[in-house]
């Protein structure tokens, strides 16, 4: 009896590794590396409406964005009057900026990358470095929900050891679609400091797309910015003079 | 009677009464001037630090010191300047404060712009007179800046030179603007020299988007002193406009905790040389006391009662110290104030004491505080301690004290 139970321990010990590793969870970096290829793809090139929401006023922008691989991006805006014309280039690392009204293009100091871009709630960071939580970070899923007929994955991303990252923790709820549903940044002492939510989710370029997403910084309560999609064209050849500083200061 | 009795037992042994005066006496006056030189460096390390750039004091928005963004404004600068200058011996300069990217050809740098009317700029920041190259602003400038030394290099400009200019308005748009430097700063503050452009104030107003209004007053006069006694009309003035009042210590708090550090290290000192004066001027007494013996059982036997002795030799050390401790205050006062007249010259690289924020001639400050504490301290010390040859004179009895050697 006693040798029999013993057996049983030892079976069931050595077993367990194997009974763990035969039902894998998802690949979370997989999941992220998707999600973030189904957004911008090859190339990309999309027209988005961005709302700047304060308690004392709110402002509406129009762009159009251009993205080639997953270093380089092109922002060109288009109204109100007074901001039409300004645009931003990033290229790998660097990021410049146009202001019609001096003529001239602008290199973003490093010092200056975690200020507000355009007075919106993201800053040149978050253009620049979207890449980051891919690469710089551990990924691992930590649960699996149900909402509205498709699964959730919630996958909780640390940064690396020595990444040169500004967040303690940021946790994304992504759809078994690839469509990421929100994206909630924690600062170092691990206290959530802002969140992006999608708040819809259509069909663009004949794929499902955040159509509607709010950033939020959550100390400032009734502060947000919102960007609303209109239209996107994904993976069409996009020419290369486009990601250019001529073309960011003499658009053709 | 019993303080005449005291009085007369003093001088009974002149020459030890003396010794004892003049050992309070020293120390004494020693605390005197030591903690009114002190006084007078941390006053003269405050007003030099404040005069650079924040002012004695400074009106904000609320919160401004916590998250300064350009919506927080003070609305009507002009008035409100006026108003805290009706305070006498106060200066106001309003000031709009922001961040902005600099560029001058391919170089660019993050920095914070202020913009500051000159008139009024002279009166409150000593950056206006540590221009190196070029000139500072003047009334009527418009697309004119001043940059500090280190700013300027590392952009690559120079007098003459442009510098871009470009940031986020009151209302979230974009703020550009094209400035001629004019002159260059050296406050000597590297971080200030690093990061700091000023430019004029309507101007600056104009291309953030800020319609007449300011950011933050600052606030000068005379003295810091004189800002210091203001503050409670500030702030009643202030509570009426919807700003706040941060005085020095809520401008510098390192500053302010930097120099309760060296105050307490410093007051630890001089507890000790008190506790041991102290020491000496009892253990003295105590000796007299054990000399006295029979003289003490002499005087019961007379009918003296021994709590009246014990008065009588408590008075006796009292007087010791009220002497010694005034003797002392006139000495080290009149030191004090003759150097608070002259100036100590403190033979060290005048760049040194610059890098504190010193002048080459320092002043002590004789305050209250600084006056009385040595003998308060001192005369509370040597009271308290009397009580031990109390104890051992109501102790006595006439027969057995009589027959001691």
């Amino acid at each position: 009896m006693g040798a029999r139970l013993a057996a049983a321990i030892v079976v069931a010990v050595i077993a367990a590794p194997w009974i763990a590793a035969a039902t894998p969870g998802p690949d979370a970096e997989a999941i992220l590396r998707k999600t973030y290829d189904n957004y911008r793809s090859q190339s990309s090139e999309s027209t988005v409406a961005m709302t700047i929401h304060r308690p004392a006023w709110e402002r509406h922008l129009e762009l159009k964005g251009w993205t080639r691989g997953q270093d380089d991006a092109l922002v060109r805006f288009t109204a109100p009057a007074k901001e039409a014309g300004s645009a931003t280039l990033k290229l790998a690392r660097d990021t410049w900026v146009y202001n019609p009204r001096l003529n001239q293009v602008i290199k973003l100091p490093a010092s200056m990358m975690s200020q507000s871009w355009m007075g919106s709630d993201f800053s040149y960071d978050d253009l620049a470095k979207s890449e980051e939580i891919i690469t710089d970070y551990t990924h691992r899923v930590v649960a699996v929900s149900q909402a509205a007929g498709h699964s959730v994955w919630t996958i909780e991303a640390t940064p690396k050891p020595g990444a040169p990252v500004v967040w303690g923790k940021v946790t994304l709820n992504i759809r078994d679609d690839y469509v990421i549903l929100e994206e909630t940044f924690f600062d170092q002492d691990m206290k959530p400091a802002r969140r992006m939510t999608t708040g819809k989710v259509g069909l663009i370029g004949g794929r499902p797309y955040p159509v509607s997403m709010t950033m939020s910084p959550l100390d400032q309560p009734g502060q947000w910015t919102r960007t609303d999609t209109g239209d996107a064209r994904f993976n069409a050849a996009l020419p290369s003079w486009l990601f250019t500083l001529s073309n960011l200061q003499n658009p053709r | 009677m019993l303080a005449a009795l005291a009085w007369r037992n003093l001088w009974r042994r002149p020459q030890r009464t003396i010794l004892s005066l003049v050992s309070i006496a020293l120390v004494t006056a020693l605390l005197v001037f030591m903690l009114s030189f002190q006084n007078g460096v941390y006053g003269a390390m405050k007003s030099a630090t404040l005069r650079i750039f924040d002012g004695y004091a400074q009106l904000q928005p609320h919160g401004w010191a916590d998250d300064p963004t350009l919506d927080r404004a003070i609305e009507q600068p002009r008035a409100l300047a006026r108003q805290a200058e009706g305070l006498r011996g106060v200066a106001a300069a309003p000031r709009v404060n922001t961040f902005a990217i600099l560029a001058h050809g391919e170089r660019s740098y993050g920095a914070a712009v202020v913009g500051v009317d000159p008139d009024r700029e002279q009166r409150i920041s000593s950056i206006t007179s540590t221009i190196e190259t070029g000139r500072y602003l003047a009334a009527g400038d418009s697309d004119a800046a001043v940059l500090g030394v280190t700013l300027a290099k590392n952009l690559d400009v120079a007098v003459g030179g442009d510098v871009t200019l470009l940031g986020e308005g009151r209302d979230g748009s974009v703020a550009a603007d094209v400035l001629h430097v004019v002159g260059l700063y050296h406050s000597g503050v590297p971080d200030l020299d690093r990061t700091i452009l000023e430019m004029p104030l309507a101007r600056a107003q104009q291309t953030f988007g800020m319609a007449g209004a300011a950011n933050t007053i600052a606030l000068g006069g005379s003295s810091l002193a004189v800002v210091d006694r203001a503050i409670p009309a500030l702030r009643t003035l202030s509570r009426r406009a919807g700003v706040s009042v941060l005085d020095w210590a809520a401008l510098e708090p390192a500053l302010r905790q930097g120099i309760a550090l060296k105050y307490a290290v410093a007051m630890m000192f001089y507890a000790t040389l008190v506790v041991v004066v102290a020491f000496i001027i009892l253990n003295t007494l105590l000796m007299s006391v054990l000399e006295r013996t029979r003289e003490f059982g002499m005087l019961l036997a007379l009918g003296m009662r021994p709590g009246q002795i014990g008065a009588m030799v408590w008075l006796e050390l009292l007087g010791l110290a009220l002497l010694g401790c005034l003797l002392g205050l006139l000495a080290g006062g009149g030191a004090t104030l003759w150097l608070e007249a002259h100036g100590i010259v403190y033979p060290v690289d005048p760049r040194l004491l610059a890098q504190f924020g010193l002048p080459t001639r320092l002043y002590p400050a004789l305050t209250p505080f600084s006056a009385l504490f040595g003998p308060v301290a001192l005369i509370a010390a040597i009271t308290v301690g009397g009580i031990a040859p109390y104890l051992r004179v109501i102790g006595l009895t006439p027969a057995l004290a009589m027959r001691a050697p």
